[in-house]
């Protein structure tokens, strides 16, 4: 067998086998490496490029000393994911580096942080005055993790409206220009509706790229032909207008008509309406 | 624009929200906006109602007004 032919089937199952080791290892490797897991990513590595190449050594030890590399953090990995003590032995733990808006001088020493290196972790974070945290810890990857105090916290949804409605995750009915019926039938939808509503924004199908249906059953497209423009739904603002000026109407027929059992009628449905409203504004805007 | 054409106007507005409430109602979701746009439906209808029975009073009285 010539020599570079040993050398490719060589690399070749070596680039199958690194694959398959790497699916075992799973995803969690991919986003938090610690030094451990750095480690012997490289140096599995090491060993496959250097078994590929030397042909000089021997395939048997070359293999051997692969699966050990590989299978041990499997073998940690699992061990830890049962038992917390080894966990926080192979992971390690994490640091309190500022608490109740005071800084553990102690900790930082521990973890041989200065406080220039803590500024610039947190300026990362986009605080620029430590008096604003309120708590601090540096996870076992090294990353810094931040509470800001609560009036120095942004604004979410529920500070201002105290019951948001909630909003599931929109469905992909249209990729490519091929309909998935799948995530349609998740809505409880089909191809059907899918083409009433093309056809209302007057739109072939064949032209669709994407289309996707969000929590409230309305249609967003994005189209081959950019030159077109598409109409953003306004299924929900039309609705909310209506309403207004329906509520609005009734508050005038009221003060204009004769008949005091009519305006009595016009004042109690006004006020219905408000009701709604109020209600069902939160669920109308976006 | 006479009264009654006006009041017919609300009633058609009225009869569209009711039907984009139901429409909401049977595509959303989150089950709790169904139940509040199910809620809102049925009061439309109950404020459909009374304005029906408006309409039809503002005929009576000013019959040539019927049907416009």
């Amino acid at each position: 067998m010539p020599i570079w032919l040993e050398a490719a089937i060589r690399s070749v199952s070596i680039l199958i086998g690194l694959f398959v080791i790497t699916r075992i290892l799973g995803k969690k490797q991919l986003s938090k490496l610690s030094f451990f897991e750095y480690i012997v990513g490289i140096t599995v590595g090491d060993i496959a490029g250097t078994m590929s190449t030397d042909l000089d050594i021997n395939l048997q030890e070359g293999i051997t000393s692969i699966l050990i590399w590989s299978l041990f953090p499997v073998l940690i990995s699992y061990i830890s994911l049962h038992n917390k003590k080894f966990r926080d032995f192979v992971e390690g733990n994490s640091t309190v580096f500022i608490k109740n808006g005071k800084v553990l001088e102690e900790n930082l020493k521990r973890e041989k942080y200065t406080i220039d290196e803590l500024m610039e972790q947190l300026r990362k974070k986009d605080v620029f005055r430590v008096a604003d945290v309120e708590f601090a810890v540096l996870e076992p990857n090294g990353d810094l993790n931040v509470l800001l105090k609560r009036e120095k916290q942004p604004l979410a949804v529920g500070d201002v409206f105290p019951n948001p409605p909630s909003e599931k995750e929109p469905q992909t009915v249209v990729m490519d220009g091929k309909i998935l019926d799948e995530p349609l039938a998740t809505m409880g939808l089909n191809r059907g509706w899918l083409k009433t509503e093309l056809d209302k924004q007057g739109i072939a199908i064949e032209n669709v790229f994407l289309a996707q249906v969000d929590s409230y059953g309305q249609l967003t497209v994005d189209l081959y032909d950019d030159k077109l423009n598409v109409q953003q739904p306004q299924d929900k603002q039309l609705l909310l207008a209506a309403m207004k000026k329906v509520q609005a109407d009734f508050e005038l027929f009221a003060l204009e008509t004769q008949s005091e059992e009519a305006k009595q009628m016009y004042e109690k449905n006004a006020k219905k309406l408000n009701d709604l409203l109020q209600k069902i504004t939160p669920l109308l805007k976006n | 624009m006479t009264v009654a054409s006006q009041v017919k106007q609300s009633l058609a507005s009225l009869k569209s929200m009711h039907a984009s409430f139901q429409q909401f109602a049977l595509t959303s979701t989150d089950e709790k906006a169904q139940r509040a746009f199910h809620e809102a439906m049925l009061l439309t209808e109950e404020v459909i109602a009374d304005v029906k029975e408006r309409v039809s009073q503002l005929e009576r009285e000013e019959p040539q007004y019927h049907g416009k």
